[in-house]
């Protein structure tokens, strides 16, 4: 089985050999970004959830901590009884809607970005770890990742986390903890194939030691297949988040995150929807997003599905 | 085939110790329960005198000695809100959370096969596209938010399912429906992702260039060749629907392992815990091996070195 | 040929699922065909007002409770959401009567002799529920159990009797270690249903765990965990012909929005602990509304006393309190549901005063004069611990109480925390400054109620004053009860000065009904059959 998606539609190779011949990286990166639509409108969703989480505080039109008890569930603008004032409305504790999604920004891709990193960083150097030297350590690597993988991550999250209690610091850790295997699994695949080919062993036929061996050769080429997988874990990251937050174990207020949002918000699904629907179209236009560029990383990352395609 | 399973068989030992070393840590570090057995109005002499009569106070080494002695001949201890045998009272359980966790997989299955061959036969069509944006909007949605939103549309508005528990058919639809959009949608982008590899091959391109028509190479040719992946995501599914339950029973109230997992967390009853990670394990690595065995079934050529 | 095998495998599995499913739906008794609604009403034939809503057969009542019960064992659990069941299925000795007094049950008469000796007749011809009588062997049964096996969680509540005397088939008497002016409390709580001797010592306790038998109105018939509680009448309970329902169904249904749309669909005609944010809905839905009553229990904000915190200064103490508009909390948060309080012990215990209900203090100027005064003129800065998800609408609580704090310049460091983690803390008084918490009171007497303020329960508060301890220690053993009522009252005082905690509100218990029942939540928060009624 594979895990090459598709070519992008309308993407073809020829178009982007084409393409490759520009001088300047960047430049020749965004021309073949401009190439797939949905790639676009991936790294436009990104950029604008990250814009909107680093500016945050410029951006958002009130203190996302205010409360108001006189004025809780205000609808939004366009609702009867909506006002100007408040034009996503306001929650259960009268405090602004539209300024706690932007600040909720913040902490939804903190946790993204970071768990994956921790997950990354573990998985990486046990990957190559196991896959340079197998024998003993492959096997025991391998073990546990068959261990880890026998047991369901939200599973192993909600136990952990049920016992020591959840933080964002926590939070972040454990889902690194979790989440390492899948990374570990590729890069030991990676480095497994590598391993064989010649400029490998040409640096090994003439001394070079293991630590450079692994960082500067095998390294850089685990990256692609590595970059794409994370870009996916994020998003994996923000609906499990999100799941926690319905077990009661996710991230806790005054520490504002969609998932929270989303979850305590289901109680008013009825009655007050906007207090669910907004911090939950902003988690799946965000996973959208994150998906869509994901794919066209991987289509123009993985040298795999390149090198197969006519 | 018979090496190459005892050998599959025999990895399975270190799994499952190296599991249960990572629950025995998890217990440890969990602490003791008396004060969740214990109302909040409780005095310091009551919780004393309670943890002293349940033996909570032997030393590290002894707890552990009779935790790995236990394990081994499957006694996680009673649990101390059932008063009974934890593994029993799992087990008791695993029937209803397989029984939604297969229907659910027959409807991933269902809308994954046909919707994945299609998009992928019309590929960069209208169809295609729908169907890719269906299967990133599936995976895009927190299930339990799929579930509450079902519920509402479908029992609380339309009144066509019943609302939540498990008894008749039609109870299990909307709990399936939620655990398995997800699936469907990871499943309709792998067979999607899949079938255009496979048409692109040789084979199948001779059968094209030979003038079959378009729909029988599809099917003929190219499904066929499809099926092995499609397996092989099934098995690998297993331990996210698990996962998935978790969720999904709670919110349709759904009596399955799921739901005394994390009634259990919360009341730290660790004796089920135990239990139910090992249950779920063990599920997990023996439909993954089941599905090296389909896999071969289904394709001979395949060689076990 | 390969494609063949696969749709084989899968109409295999198919199957197989199929199966699974009847066999679930075998068990489901005699479901009716046409009615997947509601698959729990699915006894009794008898339609007799006419048949206003197809979903519900009319001597079947439906229950939708938050969480499952613990056990049968009614001496090792302390969950009143457990006890809520049990009522039905075991009988006290003596109940309350709502007036602080108490009535005989199964007891037909009781009688204080002397400071340690209570005696007691049982009434005749009491049956368990498999035809054998109660007699006082099977008082003594019960009550050495709890009061010898250190290991069951009731122990410590019933280790006050020293010893069951049998005088005769119907007599017994109770003698106690020292004064015990509140036994008959305890002989009306969680604990303290009799259990049939003959019965556990003929087939064991486990058999009776599984198959468990009393002398209340209703008969166990099934337990399927984390789903449902099945019970029958008892057509010869010894209180005659109580009730209409000739069967009661609990469904355990965790998530509060499927609980009610539950109800709103007619699976359930009662649903227990509705959150605020559902009352409109259910109220403005036809042929449903919400019913409220008040509990035991008190919602308030621990306040740790030691040296090295700030609140051990009672002028911070009252600024906190000045700073909190109890009625802004109940009003907004809570709808009305809920009444400022000052005291522990709710009116309609033993020993509620009545000038500390539905008062509160409320003045920003004041709490910022306070805190000036104390040194904290230019802020200060506390940890909040608080639970998520125990009380109704816990979290929002806090976080306006954070809010509030910081409007007179407390910068509240507000810590949510899971449940398992917060009893820990609560239990073994590891808090900082302030956390939020809700004490019941199951024993409906002021003696419960104030024991956290004894010097003994200090690793929680670090509050100890000799002068209350005296005057608890005085109302615990005195038997006079206008005695200890004034004693009470005046300990209630004591602690209103000092200011150990800081009081919110008492509890309400809300629940979703369908029109035609007659249900009203009650104090106790147990669920009594008998008490619900079609009207």
């Amino acid at each position: 089985m594979s895990t090459n998606s598709a070519m992008e539609p309308g993407t073809s190779m020829e178009e982007q050999f084409e393409v490759s011949k520009g001088i300047n990286p960047w430049i020749r990166w965004f021309k073949l970004l401009l190439r797939s639509k949905t790639g676009t409108t991936g790294f436009i969703i990104v950029l604008t959830v990250c814009i909107t989480a680093i500016f945050a505080p410029q951006i958002a039109p009130y203190d996302p901590d205010a409360m108001n008890p006189a004025n809780m569930n205000a609808p939004p603008v366009w609702l009867e009884g909506g006002t100007s004032a408040h034009i996503l409305g306001t929650d259960s504790l009268g405090r602004d809607m539209l300024s706690r999604v932007i600040y909720g920004s913040q902490v939804s891709l903190l946790i993204g970005v970071f768990s994956v990193i921790v997950a990354g960083s573990i998985g990486l150097v046990l990957g190559i770890l196991a896959g340079y030297y197998g024998r003993w350590i492959d096997n025991l690597l391998m073990r546990v990742v068959d261990a880890f993988l026998a047991v369901p991550n939200i599973l192993l999250l909600l136990v952990i986390l049920g016992i020591f209690g959840s933080n964002l610091i926590t939070l972040i850790l454990v889902l690194g903890v979790t989440n390492w295997v899948i990374y570990a699994r590729l890069v030991r695949g990676e480095v497994l194939t590598l391993k064989e080919r010649d400029f490998i062993r040409a640096a090994r036929s003439i001394g070079t030691n293991d630590r450079t061996i692994m960082f500067k050769h095998i390294l850089p080429n685990v990256f692609s297949s590595f970059i794409v997988i994370s870009t996916l874990s994020v998003a994996t990251t923000l609906i499990i988040e999100a799941s926690l937050s319905f077990l009661g174990l996710g991230i806790q207020p005054p520490t504002i995150s969609w998932g929270y949002m989303l979850s305590t918000g289901r109680d008013y699904l009825a009655t007050s929807w906007w207090l669910a629907t907004f911090p939950g179209l902003a988690i799946t236009i965000t996973v959208l997003g994150i998906i869509f560029l994901g794919d066209w990383l991987r289509d123009v990352l993985d040298p795999r599905s390149q090198g197969r395609r006519p | 085939m018979g090496r190459y399973l005892i050998r599959r068989v025999l990895q399975v030992i270190p799994v499952l110790l190296i599991i249960s070393f990572i629950v025995f840590a998890l217990v440890y570090m969990a602490g003791d329960p008396v004060s969740l057995m214990l109302p909040e109005e409780a005095s310091q002499e009551e919780i004393d005198s309670l943890r002293e009569a349940l033996g909570l106070n032997d030393p590290l080494h002894v707890q552990y000695g009779v935790y790995i002695i236990n394990a081994l001949q499957g006694d996680f201890g009673k649990s101390y809100r059932y008063n009974q045998d934890a593994l029993s009272i799992v087990l008791e359980r695993l029937p209803q959370t397989l029984e939604l966790a297969i229907v659910s997989m027959i409807f991933a299955t269902i809308i994954a096969i046909p919707l994945g061959i299609w998009s992928a036969s019309k590929q960069n069509s209208y169809i295609d596209l729908i169907a890719t944006g269906a299967s990133v909007l599936g995976k895009a949605m927190p299930n339990f938010w799929l579930g509450i939103m079902l519920i509402l549309l479908l029992s609380v508005n339309l009144a066509i399912f019943p609302v939540s528990g498990r008894g008749t058919l039609m109870h299990i639809v909307l709990p399936a429906i939620t655990l398995g959009t997800a699936i469907a949608a990871e499943m309709t982008r792998l067979i999607r992702s899949n079938m255009i590899e496979i048409m692109q091959q040789d084979y199948v391109r001779t059968a094209k260039s030979k003038g079959q028509k378009d729909s029988i190479v599809t099917y003929r040719h190219a499904f066929k060749n499809c099926l092995i992946p499609v397996v092989t995501i099934m098995a690998l599914q297993t331990s996210g629907l698990i996962g998935g339950a978790l969720v999904t029973e709670v919110v349709f109230a759904w009596p399955g392992m799921g739901q005394l997992l994390v009634q259990a967390v919360n009341a730290r009853d660790m004796a089920i815990v135990q239990a139910c990670v090992f249950v779920i394990a063990v599920a997990v690595i023996l439909m993954n091996l089941l599905a090296d065995i389909i896999y071969r079934m289904i394709d001979p050529r395949i060689k076990y070195e | 040929m390969m494609k063949r095998r696969f749709w084989l495998m899968l109409l295999v599995l198919f199957m197989g699922t199929m199966f699974l499913a009847a066999c679930g739906g075998d068990s489901e008794e005699t479901a009716s065909p046409n009615d997947h609604e509601t698959d729990s009403d699915v006894e009794g034939e008898e339609d007799t007002d006419g048949a206003t809503d197809d979903n519900t057969e009319v001597n079947s009542l439906v229950i939708g409770v938050g969480a499952d019960m613990a056990s049968f064992d009614i001496h090792n659990h302390n969950a009143t959401n457990t006890e809520a069941i049990h009522i039905n299925i075991f009988s006290y000795l003596v109940v309350r009567d709502g007036d602080g007094g108490f009535d005989g049950y199964l007891a037909e008469s009781f009688e204080n002799v002397d400071e340690t000796t209570w005696r007691f007749v049982l009434r005749e011809g009491v049956q368990f529920h498999n035809g054998e009588e109660l007699t006082a062997e099977d008082v003594k049964f019960t009550l050495d159990r709890v009061r010898t096996d250190e290991t069951l969680i009731e122990h410590n509540n019933f280790n006050q009797i020293a010893e069951v005397n049998i005088l005769g088939d119907y007599e017994f008497e109770i003698i106690t270690e020292g004064p015990e002016p509140i036994l008959l409390n305890r002989l009306s709580k969680i604990g303290a249903g009799i259990l049939p001797k003959n019965y556990i010592e003929e087939e064991g306790w486990d058999h009776f765990l599984s198959n468990p038998i009393g002398t209340g109105p209703f008969k166990f018939n099934e337990w399927r965990r984390d789903d449902r509680v099945v019970l029958e009448r008892f057509d010869n309970y010894f209180g005659g012909d109580v009730t209409e329902w000739e069967e009661v169904v609990f469904r355990v249904i965790p998530e509060s929005s499927t609980r009610v749309n539950e109800l709103l669909t007619g699976g359930i005609q009662i649903a227990e602990n509705v959150p605020p944010a559902e009352w409109d809905r259910v109220n403005n839905n036809e042929g449903t509304s919400i019913v409220s009553g008040p509990t035991t229990r008190v919602m308030l904000l621990t306040l740790k006393q030691e040296e090295q915190y700030a609140t051990s200064d009672i002028r911070v103490r009252q600024a906190i309190d000045y700073a909190i508009n109890n009625q802004a909390i109940t009003e907004h948060v809570l709808a009305g549901k809920g009444t400022p309080i000052q005291s522990r012990v709710t009116p309609g215990s033993t020993g509620a005063h009545p000038d500390l209900y539905d008062v509160y203090n409320f003045d920003q100027e004041k709490a910022r004069a306070l805190l000036e005064e104390a040194g904290y003129g230019d802020g200060l800065e506390i940890t909040f611990n608080s639970p998520q998800g125990r009380y109704m609408m816990d979290t929002e609580v806090a976080e306006l109480i954070r809010g509030m704090l910081s409007e007179v310049g407390i910068t509240a460091n507000l810590e949510f925390m899971e449940w398992s983690n917060f009893v820990d803390m609560h239990s073994n008084g590891t808090n900082e400054e302030m956390y939020l918490v809700g004490l019941g009171n199951s024993m409906f007497d002021a003696a419960l109620g104030m024991t956290s303020f004894h010097s003994r329960a200090a690793h929680r508060s670090g509050y100890a004053n000799p002068e209350l301890d005296a005057l608890l220690d005085a109302a615990e053993t005195n038997m006079d009860p206008e005695e200890r009522h004034e004693l009470y009252l005046e300990a209630q005082e004591i602690v209103v000065r000092d200011m150990p905690f800081v009081f919110l509100y008492q509890v309400e218990n809300i629940s979703g009904i369908t029109d035609g029942i007659d249900y009203e939540p009650s104090v106790d928060e147990l669920i009594y059959i008998p008490n619900i009624n079609r009207n």
